[in-house]
């Protein structure tokens, strides 16, 4: 997965922001949010992120895996991240 | 033009960074990089047409585009004057895109030919903005003095050609307001991205002009409907546009709720918003982090609030626009 060519993402003390330049939208997320964001700008997989979730936080590791497709199925429905063509 | 649209995986009522103090340096920088320009509109926001005589170095320009870097500002515009007409505009683009910012020039383009579309083509320019005031020769070289509505044109050809991501600005006034729908639909037949528009503002030279240019409320009316028409008419094909409020509605707000921007001007000096005289920062003696304490604090300042307060209830004083104060701030 990639990031979308006109997003940029900017970690922030509350979490993250997310500006999809090209439609001048922001988005802003918490601390979890920007975690996913930072392990998706090192190209990890959602099976990746939240096996590193899963190693941090104490919720039950079903959970955390809904949240993270969640959060990436929003971050797609956004136009702010692109499934690799491969 | 900056908003929250979505909150990702957070559901809560008012999370953070939904107001501007909430970041750590601005979101967007709109960046006057010069005053010089070519032409002389009649209602030019920054009463362009010469240099200022104590404008930025490339030097100091540099150290500026360093720190929007370091401090990862996702988005700059630059505009002027005319940007094309300063020496560094392409060294600075070029340095930006390199570093991922993304990039809106706003121009008259007079300058842009098929080599220099390209230009704006490989480096990525998230877009290049022309003004276009009127469908019309004569219309647009009434309000654009010493304009070429012809070449303008072609510059938006050259730059579809090239695949820049093109868009148009168009300001209405007495002159042009009539034209708006024609101008839309040229817009969509040459493959522009989007349109923009909104009311004029009462700054600048337009503020000097005002009785002469400003539309009447019937003819913002009409304006009004043609551009919510035009909007259903090419939903889904191209970006139609507009601002529905008028500056004061917008300094009212921003009273409130502070964009997460700056505006840099050409000497380096940072302008709290467009329409207020305020110079809150300046970049020869702060660094991009003081600057943006700075401007947050400057928004709380008695003076600016009063001031603002005033000019929602006396437009006259929009004049003054352009005749910076500098603010005290601690």
């Amino acid at each position: 997965m990639r990031f979308a060519e006109h997003t940029r993402v900017r970690q922030e003390k509350f979490g993250a922001v997310v500006f999809e330049t090209l439609k001048e939208k922001v988005f802003v997320t918490n601390e979890i949010g920007a975690k996913i964001l930072r392990l998706l700008e090192q190209h990890q997989t959602p099976e990746e992120i939240t096996t590193q979730l899963v190693s941090e936080y104490d919720d039950s590791p079903d959970l955390i895996k809904k949240d993270v497709q969640e959060f990436i199925t929003d971050l797609i429905n956004q136009s702010l991240l692109k499934k690799d063509d491969r | 033009m900056i908003e929250n649209e979505l909150r990702l995986s957070e559901k809560q009522s008012l999370p953070k960074g939904s107001i501007f103090s909430d970041y750590q340096a601005p979101l967007f920088i709109a960046w006057q990089l010069n005053a010089d320009c070519n032409l002389n509109c009649l209602h030019c926001c920054e009463e362009a047409g010469h240099s200022m005589p104590d404008e930025l170095t490339s030097q100091e320009i540099m150290d500026f585009c360093q720190q929007i870097v370091q401090w990862k500002i996702p988005y700059v515009a630059i505009s002027g004057g005319e940007p094309l007409l300063h020496p560094d505009f392409f060294t600075i683009s070029e340095f930006l895109r390199k570093h991922q910012v993304a990039l809106k020039a706003e121009t008259n383009g007079v300058f842009i030919d098929r080599e220099v579309a390209r230009r704006f083509a490989k480096l990525g320019f998230r877009s290049v903005q022309v003004s276009v005031d009127g469908v019309k020769p004569e219309t647009f070289e009434k309000l654009r003095q010493g304009g070429d509505w012809q070449k303008t044109i072609d510059a938006c050809k050259y730059l579809v050609e090239a695949g820049v991501n093109t868009e148009i600005v168009f300001v209405p006034t007495r002159f042009n307001i009539h034209e708006t729908g024609e101008l839309i639909d040229l817009t969509y037949r040459m493959g522009i991205y989007g349109f923009y528009t909104g009311k004029m503002m009462q700054i600048g030279r337009a503020a000097h002009n005002w009785n002469v240019l400003s539309p009447s409320e019937q003819e913002y009316e009409r304006f009004f409907k043609v551009l919510q028409d035009k909007q259903a008419q090419y939903d889904g094909k191209m970006k139609v546009y507009y601002y529905p409020y008028d500056v004061l509605e917008e300094l009212k707000y921003r009273l409130e709720y502070p964009s997460a921007s700056i505006l840099v001007i050409p000497n380096g000096k940072v302008k709290l918003i467009g329409p207020l005289p305020f110079i809150c920062a300046d970049l020869r003696k702060h660094r991009l982090t003081d600057v943006w304490r700075r401007y947050q604090k400057a928004w709380q300042l008695p003076q600016v609030r009063t001031f603002t307060k005033q000019v929602i209830n006396d437009p006259s004083l929009l004049r003054e626009s352009n005749r910076w104060q500098e603010l005290s701030v601690n």
